[in-house]
């Protein structure tokens, strides 16, 4: 049930130079999300006009908490990473679609990069407690770019790295640790966040190999809630029709699609 | 005694007189519960051609200084699909249903109002004339007085349901068009849609949306929509419906001063949806405030030193 919620910032933690974890106290929001949604935020008083989409990264239900991942990348992330505790943002949501959890027992693989990482920790949060353990890759130019690693591997995750640079684990980009995983076993789901480059590549492989894959697309959005059809996405239709597919609404329809049915050559501007 | 928010144009009944912007509400029922749609006096739902269509690819939003631009390319389910799956919940909502309709021809134009005509449930149409005339070779039908009479003509010919023209800002004079389609039957007017506009990725050199052009809305639109508003009312005895960058009962205000009955909201409803809510109880504050007993009395109540302004 979707609201529009004040948010109070209660704590933070400072991931990396440009990044932080952001803890809010909001009761609604940590109890009636699911791993995969996100929610519209704005900061009164602050100069941009239009609400932003944030993944919901982590939850506390029983304290009312949850957590968004913030990396600077411009005026309004610059100004949530300054935002004094006690401060107030407002969010509309839990919003869009959630993963679905695996239903076999073969270990899922999760593939992550930038702040694509950020829905899988809830995400993983709940396969723990169902006693699931993941394969969970995560890529991204340096060390300090792999945000909440050693999160994942608390939950019980089985993590890998890779940098560009190789300042951490594996040197080289992740999805091609990701076809070693796979030569290795085949996993029941796929599921995959991050850099849109990332995502088409992730989408090939699992697509050679037939492999389920559920990716979360990112997209500038206007309204978040199915109006003003700005976050399009063009997809399949389900039968044989004259038009190759349709634009389907990341907000409403997604964010998390079922890759195959995304028309990648179709997306050249991703955001 | 809480002052009569309710207002009248040409028939179309409104308990209030905020109206959701086409383009803005989807088909309704998308908000749920975070509007109280009581505070809403119609929607002006989504757009419809006859047949569907897909709309333009993607990137179709960029937000710039107080505004945003949109290149949706009018993506839509075409009015058989409106009719059969959207239109009954839609209905059960409470605010007043206005269909907003697009042609690309003057011959759609009629064919969507006669078919409307016969709809249970729907109360007003308003004339998207922001479409491009593909028999005139894309010329928008709203640039062109004549294009914009002719396109009225039809839909009055097929209605007889309030029938209200949406205004195109990008004109020369739009007191010429509003005339015009007064004279060919228009029930009111509403103004303005968005002006054409761009930006640009300067890193990449490229334009921030597909389609290039888009049309810009929000806050940094609404002077100039306050002005067109404003010579609007004074040259056409039809109500008109201000439309503009809205977000707060001030803001509304500003437009029914200015001559307009009622208004719309369209981008503002994004960032805030209590909006509606707001704005209705801050309307009613005014009135109380100015000893007003309803808020028709506001309309077109100007003041202007000196007679009218010279220029602009």
């Amino acid at each position: 049930m979707k609201e529009d919620e004040r948010a109070v910032l209660v704590d933070r933690r400072v991931l990396s130079p440009d990044a932080q974890l952001l803890f809010f106290r909001a009761p609604k929001h940590s109890k009636t999300f699911l791993p995969g949604q996100f929610t519209m935020l704005r900061t009164p008083g602050e100069g941009l006009l239009l609400r932003r989409p944030y993944s919901i990264c982590s939850a506390e239900p029983e304290k009312g908490r949850f957590s968004l991942l913030v990396k600077v990348v411009g005026q309004g992330t610059r100004a949530l990473t300054e935002l004094p505790m006690g401060g107030e943002v407002h969010c509309l949501g839990p919003l869009g679609t959630s993963f679905e959890p695996p239903t076999e027992g073969r270990r899922p693989v999760i593939v992550a990069g930038g702040v694509g990482i950020a829905p899988f920790l809830c995400f993983c949060e709940s396969l723990a407690r169902a006693g699931v353990v993941a394969k969970v890759l995560l890529g991204g130019r340096r060390s300090h770019d792999l945000y909440l690693k050693d999160d994942f591997a608390e939950l019980g995750m089985d993590v890998s790295c890779t940098t560009e640079d190789g300042s951490f684990g594996w040197k080289g980009l992740v999805t091609d640790l990701l076809t070693e995983v796979l030569d290795e076993s085949q996993p029941a789901r796929l599921y995959s966040c991050g850099p849109s480059g990332m995502l088409r590549r992730v989408a090939e492989i699992a697509a050679e190999r037939k492999v389920p894959h559920q990716v979360s697309i990112e997209r500038r959005m206007g309204c978040g809630m199915g109006c003003c059809l700005g976050c399009v996405v063009f997809t399949r239709l389900p039968e044989e029709t004259e038009a190759q597919g349709e634009y389907r609404r990341a907000c409403t329809e997604g964010p998390v699609f079922e890759a195959d049915q995304i028309v990648w050559d179709r997306d050249p501007h991703p955001l | 005694m809480r002052p009569d928010l309710s207002v009248e144009i040409s028939g179309l009944k409104l308990a209030t007189p905020l109206i959701a912007a086409s383009g803005t509400f989807g088909y309704g029922t998308e908000y749920g519960d975070v509007v109280d749609y009581a505070a809403i006096g119609a929607i002006a739902v989504k757009g419809l051609y006859l047949n569907p269509r897909p709309g333009c690819p993607p990137p179709r939003i960029w937000e710039t200084p107080s505004g945003m631009l949109n290149a949706i390319g009018l993506q839509e389910i075409g009015v058989t699909r409106f009719i059969a799956e959207k239109l009954p919940e839609l209905r059960k909502l409470g605010p007043a249903v206005v269909v907003n309709i697009c042609g690309s021809t003057l011959e759609e134009y009629g064919e969507l109002a006669r078919i409307l005509n016969d709809v249970e449930g729907v109360s007003g149409i308003e004339i998207n004339i922001s479409c491009p005339n593909v028999k005139e070779g894309g010329i928008l039908f709203g640039c062109d007085p004549d294009l914009a009479a002719r396109a009225t003509e039809v839909v009055r010919a097929g209605t007889t349901l309030p029938v209200i023209p949406k205004l195109s800002p990008n004109v020369t004079d739009i007191t010429v068009v509003a005339r015009r389609v007064e004279s060919a039957g228009a029930d009111a007017v509403s103004l303005i849609n968005t002006i054409p506009a761009m930006a640009i990725d300067v890193e990449t050199r490229r334009p921030r949306l597909a389609n290039v052009v888009g049309g810009l809305s929000g806050p940094a639109i609404r002077p100039i929509a306050v002005r067109l508003v404003y010579q609007t009312a004074q040259a056409v005895k039809i109500p008109v419906i201000g439309i503009g960058g809205i977000g707060s009962a001030e803001d509304a205000l500003e437009f029914l001063i200015a001559g307009a009955r009622a208004v719309q909201i369209g981008t503002m409803n994004f960032v805030d949806p209590s909006v509606w809510s707001r704005t209705l109880e801050g309307l009613a504050d005014y009135c109380r405030r100015h000893a007003l007993s309803s808020i028709t009395e506001v309309t077109g109540t100007l003041r202007v030193e000196g007679g009218l302004p010279s220029g602009w």
